[in-house]
Formats: C-alpha cells, sequence, structure tokens
C-alpha cells in the first residue's frame, strides 16, 4: 500500500463553492429575525408581530409576507405546497412554488395530506391539517381595526385596550340596515379570548377551521410587515351577536360539474347564456374526488364539512338545518 | 389534472417571459454601460428609491426590465435581501460639493454655487443630434468637473448663530445604534431616523404629489415655505475596520440634501423658524424639496391628513405602492364570491327578516 501524502489544503478548498443566492434567498440576519418573531408570534396568539420585511423578488401584495415566512421556516425534510385561491395550478401559485423549489431545493407537491408546509393565498383546504402540517397564509392587510380606524398609532391603543366596540357597532349597523351582516371573506375573529384578529381573506367557509385546529397557522403581511400566528388548539370565534349567529356560505344546492359533490366551497363560473355553473374551489381535492370516482387508488383525509355540511366540531356551528 | 395544469402555469409564466424579452430586445453588456455612463439621474432615481448604491446594478435593473422603474427599483430592493448588513458607515464629515444654493438669501457664506444644471436652460429638443448634422457630438462646449472641497457652513448654522433658529443639539449616537428602518419596521410616531430614511427611499412621483400638495397651500394654511439651501454633492463614505478599527473610504456617493425653512407659530407664543430636511443617495432635487416640506408639514400638530407622518410615509413608499397597486391583477374569485353570496342573502330579506318570518309563522 503506497502511502499518500495527504492533499495540501488551500483556503479555496475549504471555502463552499461560490453561489448567487444563500439557502432559501434570505440572508441568515433576516431568517433569525423571522423565526425570532413568528416564535413571538405563537407565543401571543392573534397578536400582530412587527418584522422588518425585508423585499423578495415578487412584487409587494404577491404574498411577499407569507413567501418570507416560509423562506424562514422550510427546511430540507419539508414538502410544500403553494395555492392561490385554493389552486395549485394559478400562476401566481405555480410562480411562489417554482421560487421556494430554487432556491431551497425542497419537494413539492400539491397533495394537501402530504405536504408539511401549505403557503395559501385567500383559501383553507377541504381536508383536514394535521399537528405535523403548519399554514401560512398571505395577508394584505393585517388591521381588523383598519376599515373603522385608519391611524395605526390608534389602532394599536385600541388592541393594548382590546376595546372593539366600533368593530361591534359596525356590524350591528349593518344588521339594522341590511338585516343581515356584509362582512364577507377576511371575517374578523376573537383568538384565545383575547385579540381581535384578520383572518386574511379565506371566505366565511374556511374561518371555522382555524378554531381548535391541530395545525399551526402562521399569518403574514409582507407590505405592512406585520406577522401573527393562531397556534394548535387555540379558540377562534368570529364577531357574532348571541342572537345572530355567524353564518358560512351557503352551498346545499350548488354542485361541482367536474366531481358532482356539494357542501365545499365553491367557485361560480358565469355562463354565456346567464345562469352559473360550480366548480369546487379546493383544486386538488377535486382531483382527488375524481380519481376515487374513477376507481384509481387514492387517499382522501377527512374533511372539515362532512357531505352533508355539518362541521367536524359539533357545537361550534350552526347545524345544517338551523342555517338554512 | 390539477397536477398537469400546475405545470401548465409554469410554462405560461416562462413564455410570457420569454415574449417580454423578445419584444424588448437583447441586452448587452455594452448596453448596460452606455446607460450607466449616459443616464446618471435615472440612475440616481432608482439607487435612491432602491436604497442600494450600485450604478452598474441599477443599470442591468434598467436594462432587464426594459426601462420600467418600479421593477427596477424592485430587484435593487430585492437583491439587498440577499446582502447581510456587515458594518455601518462613519457620519459623513467630508463633501465635495459641485452644487449648493440657497433662496433665502442673495449670496450667503461659502457663495451660491449654480454646478451642473438645466434650470436656466432652454427645453428645447435638439434636433441635430436627430439628424446627425453634428455627428453624435452635443453642440454645446463640454463642461468640466469643479466641485469645492473647502468646508460649507450651512445657511440654517448661520441662521442659528442669529438667534432665528432654535439651537441643534449634536447626536453622538453610535451608527450602529441608529434605528434602522430595513431592520426594524416603521412605527408611529416615527423615530427622526426612521422618518428620514423613509424619505430617503420614498417613491420620487409619489412624494412630489403630496409635497406638491402642500405647496399650493392644500392645507399648509398659507404659510409658504422657503429652499434654505439644495446641495448636491460627492460625499466619501468611510467605515471602520471590524478588525484593526481602521477607518478607511469605502468609495464616493453621489448625494442631494435640501433644507427648507417656513415661520411657525403653532408650537410657542412667539413665532420662530423652523425647519424641514432630506437627503437621498443620488441627485434628485424634486424629490429632495418635496420631501423636506413634507417633513416641515409632518412636525405640525394640525397637520393636513395627507401631510401627516403615517399618511405621507406609508403611502410613498415605492415598492409597496406599486406591487399593491398590481396585485389588483390577480385572481381574487373566493373573497368576490364571499361578497356575492352576502349581498344575494339581503337581497332575499336577510337572516333578521328570515327569523321575522318564522316568528309569524
Amino acid at each position: 500500500m503506497t502511502q499518500t501524502k495527504p492533499a495540501k489544503k488551500t483556503l479555496s478548498d475549504l471555502a463552499t463553492p461560490p453561489q448567487d443566492y444563500t439557502y432559501a434567498f434570505l440572508d441568515e440576519f433576516a431568517k433569525r429575525e423571522l423565526r425570532r418573531k413568528i416564535l413571538k408570534a405563537i407565543a401571543i396568539p392573534g397578536y400582530q408581530v412587527p418584522y422588518a420585511s425585508r423585499e423578495v423578488p415578487m412584487a409587494r401584495g404577491w404574498g411577499t409576507g407569507g413567501l418570507q415566512v416560509t423562506l424562514a421556516t422550510v427546511g430540507q425534510a419539508d414538502t410544500v405546497k403553494v395555492i392561490d385561491q385554493g389552486a395549485d395550478d394559478s400562476v401566481n401559485a405555480a410562480n411562489l412554488r417554482r421560487f421556494i423549489a430554487r432556491m431551497t431545493g425542497v419537494k413539492t407537491t400539491t397533495d394537501t395530506l402530504g405536504s408539511t408546509l401549505i403557503q395559501s393565498r385567500h383559501r383553507i383546504p377541504e381536508e383536514r391539517l394535521k399537528e405535523e402540517q403548519i399554514l401560512i397564509l398571505q395577508v394584505p392587510i393585517p388591521e381588523p381595526l383598519r376599515g373603522i380606524e385608519s391611524s395605526m398609532t390608534q389602532s394599536r391603543e385600541m388592541h393594548a385596550d382590546a376595546d372593539y366596540a366600533l368593530m361591534w357597532v359596525g356590524i350591528y349597523e349593518d344588521l339594522t340596515r341590511f338585516k343581515e351582516s356584509m362582512l364577507g371573506a377576511d371575517y374578523p375573529v376573537i383568538v384565545h379570548g383575547r385579540y381581535l384578529m384578520a383572518p386574511s381573506p379565506i371566505p366565511r367557509w374556511d374561518t371555522p377551521k382555524l378554531h381548535q385546529a391541530e395545525h399551526l397557522t402562521l399569518l403574514s403581511a409582507g407590505r405592512e410587515k406585520r406577522l401573527y400566528a393562531v397556534p394548535p388548539y387555540t379558540r377562534v370565534e368570529p364577531l357574532e351577536f348571541s342572537d345572530v349567529p355567524f353564518r358560512i356560505e351557503n352551498y346545499q344546492d350548488n354542485h361541482c360539474a367536474i366531481s358532482g359533490v356539494n357542501n365545499k366551497f365553491m367557485n361560480e363560473i358565469p355562463l354565456a347564456n346567464g345562469g352559473s355553473r360550480f366548480e369546487l374551489s379546493d383544486s386538488d381535492y377535486t382531483r382527488k374526488l375524481v380519481m376515487q370516482k374513477r376507481s384509481e387508488p387514492v387517499h382522501i383525509g377527512e374533511t372539515y364539512f362532512d357531505d352533508e355540511g355539518e362541521f367536524y366540531i359539533e357545537g361550534y356551528l350552526q347545524t345544517v338545518k338551523e342555517r338554512s | 389534472m390539477a397536477y398537469v395544469a400546475a405545470k401548465g402555469g409554469e410554462a405560461a409564466i416562462q413564455n410570457a417571459e420569454a415574449f417580454y424579452r423578445f419584444l424588448n430586445g437583447k441586452v448587452s453588456y455594452g448596453f448596460i454601460e452606455h446607460l450607466e455612463k449616459h443616464l446618471p439621474y435615472l440612475l440616481d432615481r432608482i439607487m435612491g428609491e432602491g436604497s442600494l448604491y450600485a450604478p452598474d446594478l441599477a443599470a442591468l435593473a434598467i436594462a432587464q426590465t426594459g426601462g420600467d422603474l418600479y421593477e427596477s427599483v424592485l430587484l435593487l430592493r430585492a437583491y439587498r435581501s440577499t446582502q447581510p448588513r456587515l458594518a455601518y458607515a462613519e457620519p459623513i464629515q467630508e463633501t465635495f460639493v459641485i452644487r449648493r444654493i440657497s433662496a433665502s438669501f442673495k449670496d450667503i457664506p461659502g457663495g451660491q454655487i449654480l454646478g451642473p444644471t438645466l434650470d436656466y436652460s432652454h427645453r428645447i429638443l435638439h434636433f441635430d443630434i436627430l439628424r446627425k448634422f453634428f455627428k453624435d457630438e452635443i453642440a454645446e462646449e463640454q463642461g468640466k468637473l469643479e466641485t469645492s472641497t473647502t468646508p460649507l457652513t450651512s445657511v440654517s448654522h448661520w441662521l442659528r448663530g442669529e438667534g432665528l433658529v432654535a439651537p441643534a443639539s449634536s447626536d453622538t449616537t453610535e451608527p450602529s445604534d441608529i434605528p434602522d428602518v430595513t431592520r426594524d419596521p416603521i412605527q408611529f410616531p416615527a423615530s427622526r431616523a426612521h422618518r428620514l430614511q423613509t424619505l430617503a427611499r420614498a417613491d420620487t412621483g409619489g412624494i412630489l404629489a403630496l409635497g406638491y400638495s402642500g405647496m399650493r397651500s392644500y392645507g399648509f394654511g398659507g404659510s409658504h415655505p422657503t429652499v434654505n439651501e439644495v446641495r448636491l454633492a460627492y460625499a466619501e463614505v468611510h467605515l471602520k475596520h471590524p478588525v484593526t478599527g481602521q477607518v478607511f473610504s469605502a468609495g464616493r456617493v453621489r448625494v442631494s440634501q435640501a433644507e427648507v425653512i417656513a415661520a411657525s407659530s403653532e408650537n410657542k407664543d412667539l413665532p420662530e423658524l423652523t425647519l424641514g430636511f432630506a437627503m437621498t443617495f443620488g441627485w434628485n432635487e424634486v424629490k429632495l424639496i418635496s420631501a423636506a416640506m413634507l417633513d416641515l408639514q409632518m412636525n405640525q400638530t394640525e397637520a393636513h391628513p395627507a401631510h401627516t407622518e403615517e399618511f405621507v410615509l406609508e403611502h410613498t413608499e415605492p415598492v409597496e405602492a406599486s406591487g399593491f397597486c398590481i396585485h389588483y391583477k390577480l385572481p381574487h374569485y373566493v373573497t368576490f364570491q364571499s361578497k356575492l353570496d352576502r349581498l344575494r342573502s339581503i337581497k332575499a330579506g336577510g337572516i333578521l327578516a328570515k327569523e321575522v318570518q318564522h316568528d309569524a309563522d
């Protein structure tokens, strides 16, 4: 056996090869700041934690807040899913997914059950998320009080005092004028009995899914530089009067043109000759239902709302009978 | 199905970008060099808003986006996010002033220095150049670089000496302890440092619009501020070496600063002169004069809603404003669907009407 002289190590041998971007794009200080702020947000459910919010290579308002949280939390073992309005195939979702994969090399998927990190704009999937999953919601306006108080100095004080009286007055005014609340998506909720929170513009259909959820939800607004969290198993209650309960969208009578099911959140597609057609908003859930219909092997998880439209936590929402 | 469609989404993105590049033509290194050399004011604007002093990168950003300035600023800002902050520069001590004028006095200590400007030139198109009559040469005589290295005391220094402006307290905060708006988000009321940094990064057009509304006395009580001083200069950026502690020059940057002054009787029994100030990377006088005017207005306790600190600083952020503006092109059908549901329910009489009906039954 010949003795080989150990090769002389030069500085360039020791250094990692040069690369244009660091892992997950953001510099390490930015990621550290984000992780610290995320921990703080989890510790104070529903409280908006200010963060520096670095610019990323997407325009502001296109999910840069969610993206920063994703980049700060994604590890090599993660599998990432990105949806926009419930769809994996939306161009902006495709773009974000492509960027995350390019900057980290992690696996991506469209399967809700097969993902560990889900970045989403405006939807929570229909299949129930589990403890090991993190949902990251993109937020345009983190301040639920913005509509009634535009000054941030003022609204910060109102949160400190838990002074949400004006919100109740707003809902009451709707009820007297329209006999119904006008609040559509982004329905304000109280988290853990303390902070009023904007759940991001998810439809009211998705709001209950945050309540006592098994998964962690992180919400982040890049432009407004605020992030907040709903930890697992936390109370999330929509603002409602005891005699006028919170109501979700009604899909009793609308069936998905592709899968045939009802009682899930639908996209309404106007038809040229008037009227409309409905399709499930959750595109991957639709894919699974179609596979099932064709008797192909597929695993469909439990859903938040069953086929009859009942929510999985009994007593939290009105029953279908009460709703109709 | 959805998987294939997801692939389709990615192909669509690539095709769209290829089409964009096709229409804009190829970007060559020579073109970028040209941009850097011949469009310094454009570069200055991008570098100021991008808060990154890198003329070559600014030129590349402009070329790469076909001259879309908001996109260019975003490119610089996004690149900035990949760079750790390693050091803080020493306060600027030495500037090479190339232009310095004051509207407050006919002459000022150190003199009025006109420097390079088109302010008094006729804004006429040089058709000659277009006709290649004079080949590629500009008809006028070429000037040469003249900078003043003699320290020019500021006009406000003289005013303070006269007791007309309240004395300034010197700030000895360590550079690394100065609040940094790129590291800590702005909160209101903002620190002085955060306000000036945000104005330095502000959108030129946005700051002009709000500043101009004040200049028209829109909610400013008719008091007409005066430009105390506008300066264009090269500034030496000094850094302290992290190991040896030696201070060294990291290079020169173009900077501009503006100071405006107005008589105010708001906070005191006696009227006094108060100052507004702004400074930025690059030479950008329109932005700076507007920003300095707004700085002055933000200090008023009864500022017009469009001139309050929160309103001005939140709405003139170029990356945030332009980004959110174009985000409206993204699909919004989920939120719209949720709103439709409300409207239909209300049209059907509303939940309360239904309950009244039930009771009657």
